[in-house]
């Protein structure tokens, strides 16, 4: 089934991309990890309560995109998450197609889950009031990715998860969002941004 | 609305050094420089004495930085129409004051690429090349707007062609490393990065990148080498994270290899523990007196201990 998002994960892709607007920037959307499949073999949405912010500017070298993969897995682990798609936006506004870096990773992280999805944010429609999703799903279907149309239904609830991105983009929240080249530079900053994470349950 | 002197209580000096640190480091915190340097002019222009040109520069260029993508008008709404009157007001300054800088008409031309009015740009850096063909920031403000064009091979083809002749322009073999690494021509890539080392033999940064470059081209060979310049990014700066962890990667997978001798593995693994403990007392530092950090090092010391036993 399709994945959706939780207010927490749309704000926060959004808000790594309004902190590095003149770079490309990518990361990971965990779910949790639920141990039953309902009986008719369906199964609700998978809903990503939860990104991580990983790389800006250079996104196509390997090694510390192994590294952040192999740390964010046993992070998911003791709690219970697990990786299950991939977010991208591109240096390019003007174009947001999943390149082969994306392919790349959602391959690995479809090894896992076999409905892991790619969002591509589509920066050129980032604005503060947020009015509507700026992102393209893709689904992984007979060995290729295609888009697929986002309306409301891909969020656990769209008008607050509206309201709270478009809070923190005007709060400027962004400035203290950390990923995991910031973690790199100075081990101290923490990728899974609790104050962020906070600061989106206060205002829901 | 409470000025920035007032909610930080920061006098005028202090921020002018700001000013000067992020000029120093080229940091592109536009937002901040913005504020500021808005601030700086509007209140204290007097005070400034000649700096306020330098100032005028800077802050026009983060002005335009910040209302350059679409985002802009519709988006940052209030920071763009401050902006851009602020990068309008700096630049009618600087004309005033010098008119006929190709300085100052790089920033025309600049103002013109944020507007992304690039054929209006890239005549008016023609026309600054006309002048002075040795002009280097219009030939390279001519390659960036191909590259925020897409034009990614062209960008490419210019700055080979750049360097043929400006060998030694270090931020230009950088840029071009940056364009081949997202074509995917690791190949190319590490020979920019070697140039940079050559230049630059005490710089970790490029060391390392060099070193991620190998890593990720792949095969036997390039691992070796990158485990190397990991280890001599990490004698020139044994703080640099990535050189630590891309240690502990490279040695691990060389370990971990059926193709290699025992010799090879058993230094491997060596090399590998040792940059493993290395990681874990990084981690332990800077996890004190942090308990929310104490799942990083957690994870950390879980991800080792995996890959200790792939390597076994």
């Amino acid at each position: 089934m399709p994945i959706q998002l939780t207010s927490q994960a749309y704000c926060k892709m959004l808000l790594h991309t309004a902190k590095y607007p003149h770079c490309a920037v990518n990361g990971l959307l965990v779910a949790e990890k639920t141990k039953e499949k309902k009986k008719d073999g369906h199964s609700g949405p998978v809903l990503c309560v939860d990104c991580v912010p990983l790389f800006h500017g250079t996104l196509a070298l390997a090694p510390m995109l192994e590294v952040a993969l192999t740390l964010i897995d046993t992070w998911c682990k003791e709690n219970n998450y697990i990786i299950v798609g991939y977010y991208q936006a591109n240096e390019q506004t003007k174009d947001s197609r999943p390149n082969q870096v994306a392919q790349k990773v959602a391959a690995r992280i479809l090894e896992n889950f076999s409905e892991a999805a790619i969002v591509m944010v589509d920066s050129s429609r980032l604005t503060m009031s947020c009015f509507e999703p700026i992102v393209f799903i893709h689904d992984h279907h007979e060995n290729k990715w295609k888009v697929r149309e986002v309306t409301t239904d891909a969020f656990e609830d769209w008008s607050e998860a509206q309201k709270i991105t478009s809070a923190l983009l005007v709060g400027r929240s962004y400035e203290s969002l950390i990923d995991f080249d910031n973690h790199l530079d100075d081990l101290r900053n923490d990728w899974t941004n609790p104050t962020i994470n906070k600061s989106v349950l206060d205002l829901c | 609305m409470a000025s920035l002197s007032e909610m930080y209580d920061v006098g005028w000096e202090e921020m002018r050094d700001k000013l000067r640190k992020w000029r120093e480091d080229n940091c592109r915190n536009s937002e901040q420089i913005v504020d500021v340097g808005e601030e700086l002019i509007s209140e204290h222009a007097s005070k400034l004495g000649d700096d306020i040109w330098i100032i005028y520069e800077q802050v026009m260029i983060a002005a335009l930085d910040c209302s350059r993508d679409d985002l802009a008008l519709v988006s940052f709404r209030h920071t763009s129409s401050h902006a851009q009157k602020a990068s309008q007001t700096c630049l009618q300054e600087l004309r005033k004051q010098f008119p006929d800088s190709h300085r100052v008409k790089r920033l025309t031309g600049m103002r013109l690429e944020a507007l992304e009015r690039y054929d209006e740009a890239n005549k008016h850096y023609d026309a600054i090349l006309q002048e002075d063909p040795t002009n280097t920031a219009a030939r390279k403000r001519k390659i960036s707007i191909l590259r925020a064009q897409g034009k990614s091979t062209e960008a490419i083809r210019e700055l080979n062609e750049y360097l043929e002749q400006f060998v030694g322009d270090q931020e230009a073999w950088h840029e071009l490393s940056e364009l081949y690494i997202n074509e995917h021509d690791y190949g190319k890539a590490a020979f920019c990065l070697e140039e940079l080392m050559m230049t630059n033999p005490h710089n970790h940064l490029y060391c390392e990148q060099y070193a991620e470059v190998k890593y990720t081209q792949g095969g036997m060979e390039n691992l070796e080498l990158a485990r190397k310049y990991f280890a001599q990014a990490l004698r020139l700066n044994n703080r640099n994270m990535r050189a630590l962890f891309g240690l502990y990667m490279s040695a691990s997978h060389i370990a971990a290899s059926p193709k290699v001798s025992a010799k090879l593995k058993k230094d491997n693994i060596k090399y590998a523990a040792w940059a493993a403990a290395q990681i874990n007392r990084a981690y332990k530092l800077a996890g004190r007196g942090n308990k929310e950090n104490k799942c990083s090092i957690k994870a950390v010391e879980e991800m080792l201990e995996s890959m200790q036993i792939t390597m076994s």
